[in-house]
């Protein structure tokens, strides 16, 4: 089974309102990921392919360069990759041994369709964004 | 260079004995002399067999062979019943720091035997020789060459092995590059900076007299300046004078009689005097630094052995160029300038073109023609002068006879054997290290990997951490890429490695993006700045910079 | 259809990936080729999702193999595309045996799987899920190794185009050394050798992994292929050819005097 405990997606915003069992059927698609201390695990600018959730570890984001917050076990990164194939937002290095659980929107997409709270989720946090990138 | 071409596929190249034998395109880029192709291979050989006995190596000899002008070698391994003293010796060289006793014997005893031969044989003049006389004097010239040959490579490993086992501890334990850890021993060599108590003699001489000044400073004929500083009174005359009596018939460079002698090129050696009379001291002054700085990266454990390798490499480094500066550079002049005679006075006789072509006939054939015996015709010596003046290493096949094998695998010896051979080894490579292009100003040279031409900003990236800084348009120059530098390409205007060949990943992707690319330029890395506007011409294998 | 096989039994792409296939059919027509197995997408897929029954499966069939392994990626859809993908997936050297492979795999599936690797299938046309499967050999460890081209890459001329290093072929894919380089006419003369500078050799470790050695000074460059082998390489050139077709990119490596190749792919945009 993979890495990722249901627990740790609970606190996924993303995840958030969806029962134990959803829980379990998203949890199954997530794979394990290693990287080591150093080592670029997205680059801004880049094309975007997978969601990440961190199982251990930490890791440091860079926007344009600059460093802006540190994340650890439960946070997550990269979930616009599950909506569209379009560019990382911002660089993110592994600030020691770190282990993920990620998803591709191949194996995630089949799932939104078919589960429209998830959409319904998605499109908040979407909007959360937006409106935040507004100043509002 | 076209006749040279067609010449070239003429020649027959087989190998001189079974093994693997490689060319030696550093020391001899051009064919060798008869002469020499006749005296060199014993006399190293000899000479190396010296110093792997005394040093515990299981390395015999290297054995040079000279086919159609080109320096050919293959190693030669100890036979298996030697091997248990030879790891006996090799246990007894650091223990016993076994380099001292080499360096003493060359420093009481070799060295001033070996400059009171020269001078001996220096001070005949061969003009003065009748014919037979001029005949048993190449043959003595001759005799004291060989002899200074085996001198120069006995004394080899102990220029290099100090130097080399410095080179490789420090190295494993700062991981340091050889470049910075060889700038530690800065000022432990002042021969290879050409001083001498005669040149200390003669600048100061010079430096107290103004009419000595003057003439140093003077823009007349170099050879005619020289002559009129010799016959200058006071110190300066008797200090010049010393002073080329030193230098005068040393090869300015290789080791052939076919090199010229500091003499022979007066302007150059007018340059040399008119540098060492103006320098500044050097500054060593932030070499103290430097060391520390370098002993500080050291872990603490190893502090007191930095202290002692570095005591033992700063004592014998000097040798590397002594041993040759004050053995066969010097014969190999004094065979020349023996040669030049007779080939003047030959060539006066009308029997060969040009005194230079003596310079191509063997011992014997020399002294065949100077007493008038039978000898090659002149046609034949020029044709052997033409032939080493239109060939070159490039020529040659690089490898002759059996496959070349695999670097040994040190792990397997007894720890005080690996350590000699790591030391010789690593010391060896910093003679022998040199790059086959030749850098001009500011363009360097590579591998055409994909075609096009393209001008743009250099920009220097070391690895995925640093993906960040490349902009639209940027050229990307880096040691080497690999799959994680694909996110990169479709900004990349062009692309620049220093390492890796025509099929290597970085060539394959830049075809396939369309970008105009150059790899194993060896250098770029270090000689393209970042930020600076470059050319890459992907058709013609140059990055120039353009500022 | 089984999703494991022995290699020589590969022939299915859409399960097994090209290069498995291409390596099977090498096998198939006697071609030197390190014995093994393939696995398909599908098991990696499954493998990297720890699977157990996956993992069992795979275990049964890799434990024959005898010493370190070598595990190469094998896309499924990467032929249709007019790309070499050179780089774009993982070469696993010296993998020490089947407890390891599992994240050997699980390394792979992300590679493919990868930001660059995505765009990168996104930038020459490919937009579907990728699929990876994997090949299993034993690995050769070769004194000297390389790359050979069957047709000149830059001018389109047809001659073999060999680069070479010594120790794992890696130093020459990955250009970490310039090779030494050859172009040999197609009835094996000899056009060109020029020694390159192979300063590093990848060698591997009797644990598991490839360490990087520094390459004795009087051999950096000293040609590391002699004219008989050049003649070998040129006949494997020629029997590649003829079963696949012309413009070949081969990979191949000498251990103990046994020429083995490695892969064999064709060539992308080759010529002006």
């Amino acid at each position: 089974m993979s890495g990722v405990p249901v627990e740790v997606l609970k606190r996924v915003p993303l995840f958030a309102d969806l029962n134990a069992q959803e829980l379990e059927r998203i949890a199954r698609l997530f794979k394990e990921r290693r990287f080591s201390a150093g080592e670029t695990v997205i680059q801004q600018g880049s094309g975007a392919a997978a969601f990440f959730v961190i199982d251990s570890g930490e890791a440091t984001v860079f926007v344009d360069g600059k460093e802006r917050r540190v994340l650890k076990t439960g946070d997550s990164f990269g979930e616009l990759a599950l909506i569209d194939a379009g560019t990382r937002t911002a660089t993110i290095t592994a600030a020691s041994e770190l282990v993920c659980s990620g998803v591709t929107f191949w194996d995630f997409r089949p799932l939104v369709e078919e589960n429209g709270v998830i959409g319904w989720k998605m499109m908040q946090a979407l909007v959360t964004i937006f409106r935040a990138e507004r100043g509002e | 260079m076209t006749d040279g071409e067609t010449a070239t596929s003429d020649l027959r190249f087989e190998p001189p004995a079974s093994g693997s034998w490689g060319i030696d395109a550093v020391h001899f880029p051009r064919p060798a002399t008869l002469y020499w192709a006749e005296t060199h291979p014993a006399a190293i050989k000899r000479g190396v067999q010296d110093f792997t006995a005394f040093y515990g190596m299981l390395l015999d000899a290297i054995e040079t062979a000279y086919v159609n002008g080109f320096s050919y070698t293959t190693m030669r391994p100890v036979g298996p019943e030697e091997i248990p003293a030879r790891i006996k010796r090799a246990e007894e060289v650091f223990d016993g720091k076994l380099w001292r006793e080499q360096l003493r014997e060359w420093d009481e005893t070799v060295k001033p035997a070996s400059i009171a031969a020269h001078r001996a044989l220096q001070s005949v003049d061969p003009e003065e020789l009748d014919d037979e006389g001029l005949a048993e004097y190449l043959r003595s010239c001759s005799d004291h060459h060989s002899a200074m040959i085996v001198q120069h490579m006995r004394f080899t490993a102990t220029a290099v092995i100090p130097t080399g086992d410095f080179l490789a501890h420090i190295g494993d334990w700062t991981g340091l590059p050889t470049a910075d850890l060889l700038g530690l021993l800065r000022g432990a060599s002042p021969v290879s900076a050409g001083a001498s108590a005669e040149l200390d003699r003669m600048v100061g001489a010079i430096t107290q007299d103004a009419l000595a000044r003057e003439l140093l400073e003077s823009d007349g004929d170099p050879a005619a300046v020289l002559d009129e500083l010799r016959a200058l009174d006071g110190e300066v005359g008797p200090a010049v004078s010393a002073y080329l009596d030193l230098v005068g018939w040393r090869l300015l460079d290789g080791f052939d009689i076919s090199g010229p002698c500091a003499l022979e090129l007066p302007d150059v050696l007018l340059r040399s005097i008119r540098i060492a009379a103006t320098a500044a001291e050097t500054d060593t002054s932030d070499l103290e630094e430097q060391i520390a700085a370098v002993r500080g990266k050291v872990p603490e454990e190893h502090r007191g052995e930095f202290d002692e390798l570095l005591g033992e490499a700063k004592l014998t480094y000097r040798l590397r160029d002594e041993r040759g500066v004050f053995s066969d550079i010097w014969a190999s002049g004094l065979m020349r300038r023996a040669a030049l005679a007779g080939g003047r006075r030959l060539a006066d006789r009308g029997r060969i073109a040009q005194p230079e072509h003596l310079i191509d006939a063997s011992v014997q054939e020399m002294c065949a023609l100077v007493t008038g015996e039978d000898g090659p015709s002149a046609e034949e010596l020029a044709d052997r002068a033409d032939y080493r003046a239109t060939h070159t290493a490039k020529d040659a096949p690089r490898t002759l006879g059996d496959p070349p094998t695999p670097p040994p695998d040190l792990s397997g010896l007894p720890p005080a054997a690996a350590r000699v051979m790591r030391a010789m080894g690593i010391a060896s490579g910093e003679m022998f290290g040199s790059s086959e292009a030749e850098h001009e100003e500011d363009v360097l040279h590579g591998l055409a990997a994909s075609r096009g031409v393209y001008e743009g900003p250099a920009r220097r990236v070391a690895g995925p951490g640093e993906f960040d800084r490349i902009q639209r348009g940027d050229v990307l120059v880096t040691e080497s890429t690999s799959e994680a530098f694909n996110i990169l390409l479709p900004l990349l205007g062009a692309l620049v490695t220093d390492s890796g060949g025509l099929l290597s990943h970085s060539a394959i992707v830049a075809r396939e993006y369309g970008i105009p690319g150059v790899v194993g330029t060896r250098e770029a890395t270090d000689r393209i700045a970042d930020g600076a506007r470059v050319r890459v011409d992907g058709d013609s294998g140059e990055v120039t910079v353009l500022g | 259809m089984s999703e494991v096989v022995q290699l020589v039994d590969a022939s299915d792409t859409s399960l097994f990936g090209s290069k498995a296939v291409g390596l099977g059919q090498a096998l198939r027509d006697g071609l030197p080729v390190p014995p093994g197995v393939a696995l398909s997408g599908a098991v990696v897929d499954a493998v990297a999702g720890r699977d157990e029954q996956a993992i069992e499966q795979v275990a049964l069939w890799v434990r024959p193999l005898k010493g370190p392994l070598a595990v190469r990626s094998s896309a499924v859809d990467e032929d249709g595309a007019e790309a070499s993908f050179a780089g774009q997936h993982l070469t696993l050297l010296n993998v020490p045996g089947a407890d390891e492979l599992t994240s050997a795999l699980s390394e792979i599936w992300w590679s493919a799987n990868s930001d660059s690797a995505i765009t990168y299938r996104q930038r020459v046309g490919l937009f579907s899920r990728p699929s990876v499967g994997v090949v299993v050999q034993t690995l050769v460890n070769p004194e000297t190794a390389g790359v050979m081209f069957t047709r000149n890459p830059i001018t389109g001329a047809d001659e073999r185009v060999i680069e070479a290093s010594w120790g794992l072929g890696e130093a020459v894919v990955a250009g970490r050394v310039i090779p030494d380089h050859f172009r040999l006419a197609r009835d094996g003369e000899v056009l060109e050798r020029v020694a390159g500078h192979k300063k590093i050799a990848f060698r591997s470790l009797p644990d598991g992994g490839t360490v990087e050695q520094d390459v004795a000074p009087e051999l950096i460059e000293r040609l590391c292929l002699a004219d008989g082998q050049l003649a070998e390489l040129n006949l494997l050139a020629d029997r590649c050819e003829s079963i696949y077709g012309a413009a070949r990119d081969i990979e191949w490596a000498i251990a103990e005097k046994t020429l083995y190749l490695l892969q064999c792919r064709a060539v992308t945009r080759a010529g002006p």
